[in-house]
């Protein structure tokens, strides 16, 4: 009965490894099935030409950098300053438990309320129409709880050791944040913020009302009315108005080129998770 | 020796969480010069009173001291004090190494630099003597670029030193220092003990009375006593090991060597 029973287990958690790999394979066979024949180098150098179905994605892929650059560099700061004031300067476990939360449901909020509050408040409220620094910005909010979380976490896992041995030399309380917190956690920043990148890139819901439009927009120069093409929005177009075959295979490329960038992103925070597991186990 | 104030005072100090008393009623005088010893069986708050003397304690949420600790008079634990500045003055090595994760250089500075501001020049000359103090100079001054962590525990240890001489503390704590090492290493460090003390008050918890023997010139025996640790004899050390008082002192000697 026993040995039934650990079979039925067996062949049950098998068949959830088989389905897990069997997504990720079947999506990601897909889109290179239909999107490898769109990539070429004049792919990636052209700009948009006829309603998508001619020409490349050169804007979109500038658009989308400009938009995760504005999101990192707006981040980073944050996520820093949050990190260090649950770990550090909270000093009631209330405090911190709040911030935490705060975190957990900033990072739960659908990705559409994103793009309407920042609609409401940089498009609308600052003026500032369609613009990369809207974008960027809802973006660095909707990373932000997984760039604080990882970096947290981070930190946490510093030995406190450390921060005695600092301490006992006399040091105060913000050389100690700099030359040990900050120090051996900086890993932390960067797979973090990697992490919330590779979300950031491929979301279109927060981007659509504040930041993007499907053509004619080049190299911003200006804050106001100043939108980016990006990757997201013009596979969204593409799949939602376009019927001309030519299209297809565009559309499929540039869903490729998204899910590239998705995945090296994840893959370069890989190291440093792993190291950071290593040493949590010492 | 009473004529001479003594560098550090005890003063009726307690330690308690929450729940229990950790420490009753502790009066000390260390003075300047000496090797000053506190031994004592395990979960006695050996380890707790030394940490009390330059406030480590108040890293850890939920421990209250009443009572007073003075160092030359001045007092550790009054509202206006400067916690870091007696930090700085009181030194501390701990049982385990504790290296950071950069170049030997850069450890034996890791307090110097920011405490006191040195400038590059001084920083140099401050590596170099700290590294003589501690006996590291000749084993690691051609490597003083390379990573701390590539020293044998025993270097590590004296690497420490370094760093805590590098301040110039006028008292050193140390809490059961060659706990982690081995025989040759330990040899090593309770010599260096013996020529820092000519420059330096140390205080030093250790398990190994023989350590204790060789080492410190007073000692205090703390044991728990109703619940709590308290100090039920201290003085010379060579009259208290070999006529303890404290009958439980006698028993926790013949047991112990």
């Amino acid at each position: 009965m026993r040995k039934a029973k650990d079979l039925l287990l067996g062949t049950l958690l098998g068949a959830c490894l088989l389905a897990t790999l069997a997504i990720v394979g079947g999506l990601v066979f897909a889109i290179v099935h239909r999107g490898w024949p769109a990539i070429s180098v004049s792919f990636f150098t052209e700009q948009i030409r006829l309603v998508g179905a001619d020409g490349g994605i050169f804007w979109n892929l500038i658009g989308t950098g400009i938009l995760l650059v504005t999101a990192l560099l707006a981040s980073a700061p944050c996520a820093v300053s949050l990190a260090l004031l649950e770990r550090v300067w909270l000093r009631s476990p209330q405090l911190r438990r709040l911030l935490r939360l705060a975190l957990y449901t900033i990072n739960g909020l659908p990705s559409i309320v994103f793009g309407i509050f920042g609609f409401i408040v940089f498009v609308q409220w600052c003026g500032w129409g369609k613009s990369w620094l809207a974008g960027g910005l809802v973006l660095a909010m909707s990373m932000l709880p997984t760039v604080t979380i990882v970096l947290l976490e981070r930190i946490a896992a510093i030995p406190t050791r450390y921060v005695e041995a600092a301490a006992a030399l006399g040091l105060n309380r913000t050389q100690i944040v700099w030359a040990v917190l900050m120090r051996q956690s900086w890993g932390g920043l960067i797979s973090g913020s990697l992490l919330g990148l590779a979300r950031a890139a491929g979301e279109t819901a927060p981007i659509m009302f504040t930041a993007t439009i499907f053509a004619g927009a080049t190299f911003p120069r200006a804050v106001v009315e100043s939108p980016v093409l990006t990757l997201s929005y013009h596979i969204f177009i593409l799949a939602q108005d376009s019927f001309a075959p030519a299209v297809g295979t565009k559309l499929w490329g540039a869903a490729l080129v998204l899910l590239g960038l998705v995945f090296s992103f994840t893959l370069a925070a890989l190291p440093a998770r792993l190291r950071q597991h290593e040493e949590s186990n010492v | 020796m009473s004529e001479v104030p003594p560098i550090l005072q005890i003063q009726k100090l307690e330690v308690r969480t929450h729940a229990r008393l950790l420490l009753r009623n502790i009066t000390l005088s260390i003075f300047e010069g000496e090797i000053f010893g506190l031994i004592g069986p395990s979960g006695a708050g050996k380890s707790t009173l030394l940490r009390s003397l330059n406030r480590l304690n108040d890293l850890l949420p939920g421990l209250y001291v009443k009572g007073d600790v003075l160092l030359r008079g001045q007092s550790v634990y009054a509202r206006d004090t400067d916690v870091n500045s007696i930090r700085t003055r009181i030194g501390m090595l701990f049982q385990q190494p504790v290296i950071f994760p950069t170049t030997i250089r850069e450890n034996v500075l890791f307090g110097a630099k920011r405490v006191l501001a040195l400038g590059k020049v001084e920083q140099t000359v401050r590596v170099e003597s700290a590294l003589r103090e501690s006996s590291l100079w000749d084993e690691v001054k051609d490597r003083l670029q390379q990573p701390a962590s590539a020293l044998s525990v025993g270097q590590q240890q004296r690497l420490c030193l370094a760093r805590a001489l590098a301040v110039q503390p006028e008292v050193l704590l140390m809490d059961e220092p060659t706990s982690a090492l081995d025989p040759r290493s330990t040899a090593a460090i309770e010599e260096l003990l013996l020529r820092l003390k000519t420059r330096h008050t140390i205080v030093i918890v250790t398990h190994n009375i023989t350590q204790a023997r060789r080492v410190t010139n007073s000692l205090a025996f703390v044991a728990i006593q109703d619940g709590a640790g308290e100090i039920l004899e201290h003085g010379a050390t060579k009259a208290l090991l070999s006529a303890p008082k404290n009958p439980i002192l006698a028993d926790y000697l013949t047991h112990s060597s």
